[in-house]
């Protein structure tokens, strides 16, 4: 458990794909710092366990059906929050296509796999900022992307997920002078941390998560809660209330240039 | 000075990618240029143009400097409908997407990809959120296939050049409405014709000298952003 203690207490954040990896470790940090959390997940069934996590860290889980591609889900779940606890505070977008931990033949693929990333990476972002600034102008807000060091350094492997994850950074860049004189920040974190794919790849290839392992100068991969949440959390809160338009790499110094 | 070589410039109908194009070919260049009304996010029809312009041959540089102008207009995002967000973000990200994608299957082996785009990625423009991270997806989309196409020797690199510059190139603003972007900084440099430093830049990464050089980022904006 995190150790953030009433840094958000009182606080209203929704956290998109927050079914599992990142997006439920970054919402039980939240939860440690007191937060009400808005879970957003395609299949609210799939949230149980996330809610399990903020509860016991003390915050306040709501389960909320957020398939994140679908405009009427994504303003119904900002709704549902600001009319059940009467404002929002910080909007988390972490949510992934399902096909991001796929390799892309870019050479030989077509659009669509391109929409499958840029519908939920690209569009949703544009489209969930929207859908909170009311909110977020009346709260003077964060709006935070879960973004990654492979959309900074670009990747061989997965180029249309490294594409979109730079869209994210771009955004940031220039929302946040956009929405700086409503006093509402917009950060990223890129965050190098275990998820469910590497808990797959720990089990089936366990020399190559090594591998990736001996590339972090600490020596391991990050939590999600613990590691990647708190950061997150604090970009949300007041104390980084000065802090806007910025993209934090939380990698364990794994990437030193970016 | 003139090239022998074949140089594919898409995005040659209007702004800077218009006055490369004209440059290249007033020197002497073997210029290559898909038609002005075909779309660049039909990649059956990029690809068909591409087959029919190069035939059995292949090129050796490609230059591409295609956004289209609707994200040039200047708006808060929360004022913008999903078609105007994906006409003015999206629309380049996949035209990008399909250029690269299509350039590829006609680029010799040793051959340069050169993007040109504006410089607003790099510090963010108040009103130009949907070009701004438009450019940076595509800025990284070029470092993804500088890594994939680097067994090939093939090199890709972009160059980056002040907004009016890009929208521009040497044309006179004229009748042409010219987003208002807010002034980030003054160029440490004198004035100059960014067109020029774009050649110049263009024929260095074209040069044998510059083959160790891919996936870099070459700011000619004459100082005005110089990044941390």
């Amino acid at each position: 458990m995190s150790s953030l203690p009433g840094l958000m207490e009182g606080r209203v954040v929704l956290v998109t794909g927050a079914a599992a990896g990142v997006g439920r470790g970054v919402a039980a940090a939240f939860g440690s710092a007191g937060a009400i959390v808005g879970i957003g997940v395609r299949r609210p069934e799939a949230a149980e366990e996330t809610a399990a996590a903020v509860a016991a860290t003390g915050g306040t889980p709501v389960i909320l059906r957020c398939d994140v591609t679908d405009a009427v889900q994504s303003a119904d779940a900002i709704e549902q929050l600001v009319r059940d606890f009467g404002r929002l505070d910080a909007v988390v977008h972490n949510a992934v296509s399902g096909r991001s931990s796929e390799a892309t033949d870019f050479e030989n693929t077509t659009l669509d796999e391109w929409e499958d990333h840029a519908s939920v990476t690209v569009r949703a972002t544009w489209r969930l900022a929207v859908q909170a600034y009311p909110h977020l102008q009346k709260s003077q807000g964060a709006y935070l992307l879960m973004s990654s060091p492979a959309g900074i350094e670009g990747s061989e492997r997965a180029p249309f997920y490294s594409a979109v994850k730079a869209a994210q950074r771009g955004f940031v860049r220039a929302l946040a002078r956009e929405w700086g004189p409503d006093h509402i920040r917009v950060n990223s974190v890129a965050p190098l941390a275990i998820s469910p794919a590497l808990e797959n790849m720990k089990i089936l290839e366990p020399e190559r998560v090594k591998r990736i392992e001996g590339l972090v100068p600490l020596g391991r991969l990050g939590d999600p809660e613990t590691d990647i949440g708190p950061p997150s959390v604090f970009l949300c809160s007041d104390e980084a209330r000065y802090v806007t338009g910025q993209t934090l790499v939380v990698s364990g110094g794994r990437f030193t240039s970016l | 000075m003139a090239s022998s070589a074949s140089t594919l410039v898409i995005g040659s109908s209007s702004g800077i990618g218009f006055s490369i194009a004209q440059r290249l070919r007033t020197r002497g260049d073997s210029i290559i240029e898909l038609p002005s009304t075909l779309d660049l996010t039909n990649a059956e029809a990029v690809g068909e143009s591409l087959r029919s312009l190069v035939g059995s041959g292949s090129v050796d540089r490609v230059v591409l400097a295609a956004i289209d102008p609707s994200a040039f207009r200047s708006a808060p995002i929360v004022s913008l409908t999903e078609s105007e967000w994906d006409q003015a973000a999206e629309y380049p990200m996949r035209s990008a997407f399909v250029a690269l994608q299509q350039a590829h299957g006609v680029l010799a082996d040793g051959g340069r990809v050169i993007l040109i785009l504006p410089t607003v990625a790099a510090t963010g423009v108040a009103g130009l959120v949907p070009l701004c991270t438009a450019v940076e997806t595509i800025r990284v989309m070029a470092k993804a296939v500088a890594r994939r196409w680097g067994a090939r020797s093939i090199t890709v690199n972009t160059i980056e050049v002040e907004l009016a510059a890009f929208m521009l190139g040497d044309s006179d603003a004229g009748d042409t409405e010219v987003t208002m972007v807010p002034v980030l900084g003054q160029p440490a440099l004198p004035p100059a014709s960014a067109v020029d430093d774009v050649i110049g830049l263009i024929d260095m990464l074209a040069s044998p000298a510059a083959g160790a050089i891919t996936g870099a980022l070459l700011v000619a904006d004459r100082g005005t952003v110089m990044q941390p």
